[in-house]
């Protein structure tokens, strides 16, 4: 560059121990490209100069991209170029000092007359390293100056908690791993697609960054440089290092900015000729969530000291600096809460006992003490991080502090620490084997109720050897008969209580009374206990048909369907059912609702009662005991025995200039922010969103915490605290780049289902199309122009999986299709369901992992650990399904076992023995007397162990048998595999016409042709 | 005849007035909510109780009006009636107590706007009694002339 361009001769004259100096010849060609570039910035937002027509091919499409990009930027860069107050790390500042302080002017004239119409100014900063990785092969090997000194200098910075950026150099191994993961997914459209040379490209460069974690307004500024200066080192760790320095010492050159390429380019061209069924797409290159839910790395390693995601996850983590920000992020904006979530053994939350100094929290705005508040005045105040205040640190509290401004005692004080094992794991471990051993736990009380046209109430006290019935027939006066013998404490009562259970299944043998007085049983049942507060769980055989709260079989009405009336379908009937709810809720119980009928059992009012309460729905529709029973042991044990947290309030705090607005999930509101949840456990989680108070932030960070005050079964109160911080961002770029899509589908879905409640499926389904197309073409015009993206659609590499979770969730039962695709029950249960799953589980639902076992059945080697093979996830694509295979296809809720159609006969046989050849659908998988067999109930098992929330309950599923079931395949209850089969079809298609008719209907403005670049690539 | 009239405003008025001290006592309650005054079972409880025989006094003052044909007011009067009937037959008349901070701003909406109305309404009959009064008394005036 310095022969090219007269104002950068200072560069080769570098000191000797750069790089450029050892290797001159490969380095003029970056510099001719990048040297341009950096004029451009400093210009003030001029694409490429004539200057940068550089010898080598690559960087005359890359250049441009750099140029354009930082064109858009809105920090000057002169200004940071040239400052002069920037501390320079010892050994690399000098010589990089001077030519920087140049740079913006000798190449301004020439950028001025550079020629726009290559690239329109537009786009928002994006880290852009020039050149594609194969010119700087040969700097990589050299290793560069610079690299060696910014890490002594950061080293020495003290490490501040409280400031985000500081922490940034942690981070920088998690976008690398996320890029090469990435990376070939990219390669793959590319070789597929119409895609245009210069975005793909520029998506190479992207693995030197990842730099995330670096703010956009300091490292923008210096991404064209690194791609001249420095090569970009091979090791992760030392880039890292850099990384800080960069920002602070452009000259240092280092990738810094290179930032968010990569997301910036994940491309997709999806386009058909219009009015062709074919799709122009290749299933392939279409990004598979096969890894499952990856959580974001970025966030937390960000700020470390953030609980782990699996408690609370943001939509995005970084927080828009301005309502008008936020109003161009059409995502939600919020958090999902998992407040118990369950932790691998090893992490346990731990319990820190403030008995003596009483709980420490913020005077003003009730924050709990946490890793994030700063201590001042020699540690006799403390300052809050979420409203600032300065508290008084109470005397027993009191540490000194020191020298880095830390607490000497900060190892012993897990509330400040994040301490991952500690001193209180025993103390978790023995209320959880407490808990497991339900029956003896000394506290526990329990009691029974059953219901038919009358209440039957059973008498277990202690001192009886047989529980005493008593028959209550006056529904509409309910009163309870001995109310204190009705409960009885578990381990006084325990063998009338095993009598009466031992006994209970021949009493009803022979009732053919079908009534259901459900409503004065529940409303006797609150009366018992309404004292105490607890879990109610109740069995539900039919459609309560007595006394208060009866329901009227509705929903086979086809012609409501597709009405303004349809939603009424979905809500509950009766305000009998709301206004229990509520009362239930006031005095701490919350309902579990079991229910087993094939008929109408209106789930959509019974569910209500969960709904409100904190509980859940279990629907077993056409209960069999021989196929369902398992399931619901299962599950009815771990209702029972998994932890619990009683008469919980939880509430989720943030900084000043933001609030929580809306709640999602089971709970019902106790006043504007507070969530009255009567039980609490790890597989629910609640989802909130958050609006900008003001229109502009002016803090840096902001943090939330999540209190979740409860009754530990053991007796105690406690408050479950978890606390995070984001950084605000000023820029919609970082805010995708930062975006979590499990979280964002999580709150998507949430806010889905809830709008069945209110309006048309179609309409629902629709919100959630145009939220999403929305946020994508947002996305699109940040960097629509200058990369001349013709019809194709790009997405961030965060939210690379949003439009396929958004089509499964379209797909999912709550929300697909119209009056025959679901049946109205299975549709509420799965809705009410899905509003309180955890990211994890929510996303496996959605996109359920398909792995095939024929080949791990039929190797002979295999030993009984060896799960190794097993582990890899398949798209779900038709061509992945092979006819000679055995598939299994899991979504969290229960195993699908594909057989193929020309699947060997051995492996049939051998896993059905003589039911091989009957109907597949009818079939029961049990273990055989062979190894194939038991293997496979091995892998089931296995399986089940690593997601033990719900029982995966076995459907066979046989491809040869489908003719003649293609055109009611709602019908078959076991026809799982083969509808979201033919929906993975329909999904590329979907996909494709979906969103471009979305795409037409808010571009009506652009042509045509420009949507469908296999028409017209350079349109 | 004359003291009918007067007497009929004289209700009108005072049927108004309860009707906007029922709305206003609502506001209250709702706003104290907002502020986590009153927690939500009480507030809902003390909103519904008086929800409905609001609405049968509003209907009667709006029947009172047909029947006694004063058409201008009656037609005025009409469109809140019907609001309360169509909430009525929707069941969505009462304070929903499970998603009362969802509909919170919506339902204080309602009554502020409903408070607004019923002031209008309370400008014009105070107006109408105020000339009711006054014609009384100048036909009383009249009476004594004719002494």
């Amino acid at each position: 560059m310095g022969t090219e361009n007269p104002g950068r001769p200072n560069f080769p004259a570098r000191p000797a121990a750069t790089p450029f100096a050892a290797a001159p010849p490969q380095n003029v060609m970056p510099f001719s490209s990048s040297g341009p570039l950096v004029g451009t910035e400093a210009a003030g937002f001029r694409p490429t100069p004539p200057a940068a027509p550089q010898p080598t091919v690559p960087f005359s499409s890359s250049g441009p991209l750099a140029g354009s990009q930082s064109s858009g930027f809105r920090l000057p860069p002169p200004a940071r170029y040239n400052d002069p107050s920037v501390p320079p790390p010892a050994s690399n500042v000098p010589p990089t000092g001077g030519p920087f302080q140049r740079f913006p002017t000798p190449p301004f004239p020439s950028t001025v007359q550079a020629p726009a119409s290559r690239v329109p100014p537009v786009g928002q900063p994006i880290a852009q390293p020039p050149a594609p990785p194969v010119s700087f092969r040969p700097q990589s090997q050299i290793p560069p100056v610079p690299m060696g000194a910014p890490p002594q200098s950061v080293n020495s910075a003290p490490p501040n908690m409280n400031v985000p950026y500081s922490v940034s150099d942690s981070s920088f191994p998690a976008p690398m791993t996320n890029f090469q993961s990435s990376f070939p997914g990219y390669a793959r459209m590319q070789s597929n697609a119409d895609l245009q040379p210069p975005p793909m490209q520029s998506t190479f460069p992207s693995h030197r960054g990842g730099y995330a974690p670096t703010p956009p307004t300091s490292s923008t500024p210096f991404l064209s440089h690194q791609g001249g200066y420095v090569p970009p080192p091979p090791v992760a760790a030392p880039l890292g290092l850099q990384s800080r320095d960069q920002m602070q010492y452009p000259g240092s050159g280092p990738p810094g900015s290179i930032q968010g390429l990569i997301e910036d380019f994940s491309s997709l061209s999806i386009g058909s000729v219009p009015g062709s069924i074919d799709p122009g797409i290749d299933p392939k290159a279409l990004p598979r969530p096969l890894e499952g839910d990856v959580e974001p790395k970025l966030f937390s390693e960000m700020y470390p000291m953030n609980c782990n995601p699996r408690f609370l996850r943001l939509t995005t983590s970084g927080i828009p600096n301005s309502q008008s920000l936020a109003s161009r992020w059409h995502l939600p904006l919020g958090a999902v809460v998992c407040p118990l979530a369950e932790a691998p053994d090893g992490e346990e939350v731990p319990v820190v006992n403030f008995v003596s100094t009483g709980i420490i929290r913020c005077r003003r705005c009730r924050t709990y003490v946490n890793p994030y508040v700063t201590f001042t005045d020699a540690g006799r105040k403390w300052r809050c991080n979420i409203c600032s205040l300065l508290n008084d640190v109470p005397g027993d509290y009191f540490a000194h502090l020191d020298a880095t401004g830390k607490r000497i005692d900060l190892d012993q004080r897990p509330e400040l620490t994040k301490v991952r094992s500690g001193m209180i794991e025993i103390v978790a471990q023995t209320i959880r084997s407490c808990l497991d051993e339900l029956p003896g736990y000394p506290r526990t009380q329990i009691g029974f109720a059953t219901f038919d046209s009358a209440i039957h109430f059973y008498n277990m006290k202690s001192s009886l050897t047989q529980p005493q019935m008593m028959v209550v027939s006056d529904l509409d006066d309910i009163f309870v008969p001995l109310p204190d013998d009705l409960l009885v404490n578990l381990s006084e009562s325990r063998s009338v209580v095993e009598t009466f259970l031992d006994s209970l299944p021949s009493m009803f043998q022979d009732n053919v009374n079908v009534e259901s007085a459900f409503g004065p049983a529940l409303k006797a049942a609150f009366m018992v206990m309404s004292q105490l507060g607890g879990k109610l769980l109740i069995f539900q055989n039919t459609l309560p048909s007595l006394g208060v709260g009866r329901l009227k079989l509705r929903g086979d009405d086809l012609r409501v369907y597709g009405t303004d009336k349809e939603h009424m379908l979905r809500i509950p009937e009766d305000q009998f059912y709301k206004q229990m709810a509520a009362e239930l809720t006031k005095y701490q119980i919350a309902v579990n609702v079991y229910a087993f009928s094939d008929k109408y059992t209106d789930i959509a009012s019974l569910g209500t009662l969960a709904k409100y309460t904190g509980g859940q729905v279990c629907y077993y529709p056409g209960f069999q005991s021989a196929i369902h029973g398992e399931k619901l042991r299962h599950e009815l044990a771990r209702d029972l025995t998994r932890e619990t947290a009683w008469e919980s309030v939880m509430r989720i705090r943030c900084g000043k200039g933001v609030r929580f607005t809306s709640y999602h999930g089971n709970f019902m509101l106790r006043s504007t922010d507070l969530m009255a949840l009567p039980a609490v456990d790890c597989d629910k989680a609640y989802a909130m969103q958050l609006t900008l108070e003001e229109t502009l932030l002016t803090t840096q960070t902001v943090y939330f915490q999540v209190a979740l005050l409860y009754t530990a079964s053991c007796g105690e109160r406690r408050i479950r605290v978890h606390t995070a911080a984001a950084p605000v961002v000023a820029d919609l770029g970082e805010m995708y780049r930062q975006a979590d899509a499990g979280a964002v589908v999580s709150v998507l879905s949430r806010l889905a289902i809830e709008k069945t409640l209110s309006s048309k499926l179609e309409d629902a389904r629709n919100s959630v199309q145009l939220r999403i197309v929305k946020a994508l073409k947002e996305y699109r015009n940040l960097y629509a122009v200058q990369h001349r993206l013709g019809g194709r659609i790009i997405f961030p590499e965060s939210l690379k999986f949003l439009p396929l979770y958004g089509l499964a969730l379209c797909r999912s039962t709550p929300l697909r299709g119209g009056y025959a695709d679901a049946p109205l029950d299975e549709r509420c249960s799965a809705g009410h369901t899905m509003m309180t799953l955890p990211v994890k589980k929510l996303l496996k639902l959605l996109y359920p992992s398909l792995i095939r076992l024929d080949e791990y059945l039929l190797k002979a080697s295999a030993q009984v650990d060896d799960f190794k093979s097993l582990e890899k996830r398949l798209p779900l694509a038709a061509e992945n399904l092979d006819s000679r295979g055995l598939y299994l296809y899991d979504d969290g809720f229960r195993f699908n076992i594909w057989f193929g159609r020309a699947l060997s006969p051995d492996v049939a046989m051998n896993l059905l023995g003589a039911d091989f050849a009957a109907e597949l659908s009818k079939v029961t998988l049990s273990e055989r007397e062979n190894e194939m067999s038991r293997k496979l109930m091995r892998i089931l098992k296995k399986f089940r162990e690593s997601d033990p929330s719900y029982y995966h309950l076995c459907h066979l599923i046989g491809f040869y048998k489908y003719t003649g079931k293609f055109s009611k395949i709602h019908s078959i209850p076991s026809s799982a595999i083969f509808v979201i089969y033919r929906g993975l079809n329909m999904l590329v298609l979907f996909l494709v016409r979906t969103l471009m008719e979305r795409f037409i209907q808010y571009n009506y403005q652009f042509e045509f042709r420009h949507w469908f670049p296999s028409g017209c690539v350079d349109g | 005849m004359m003291s009918m009239d007067l007497i009929f405003w004289i209700i009108a008025f005072l049927i108004n007035l309860a009707l906007m001290a029922s709305t206003f006592y609502q506001i209250v309650i709702l706003t104290d909510l907002e502020a986590d005054y009153i927690n939500i079972y009480d507030s809902a409880t003390s909103i519904n109780r008086i929800v409905l025989p609001e609405f049968i006094v509003q209907g009667v003052f709006c029947a009172s009006f047909l029947l006694t044909l004063h058409w201008f007011m009656f037609l005025i009067t009409v469109p809140v009636t019907c609001y309360h009937v169509m909430l009525f037959l929707k069941r969505q008349h009462l304070f929903d107590v499970t998603e009362a901070f969802r509909f919170l701003n919506a339902e204080k909406k309602f009554r502020l706007i409903k408070l607004g109305f019923y002031l209008v309404i309370f400008a014009i009959i105070t107006g109408r009694l105020a000339l009711s009064v006054f014609e009384f008394l100048s036909d009383a005036d009249d009476a004594t002339q004719l002494f």
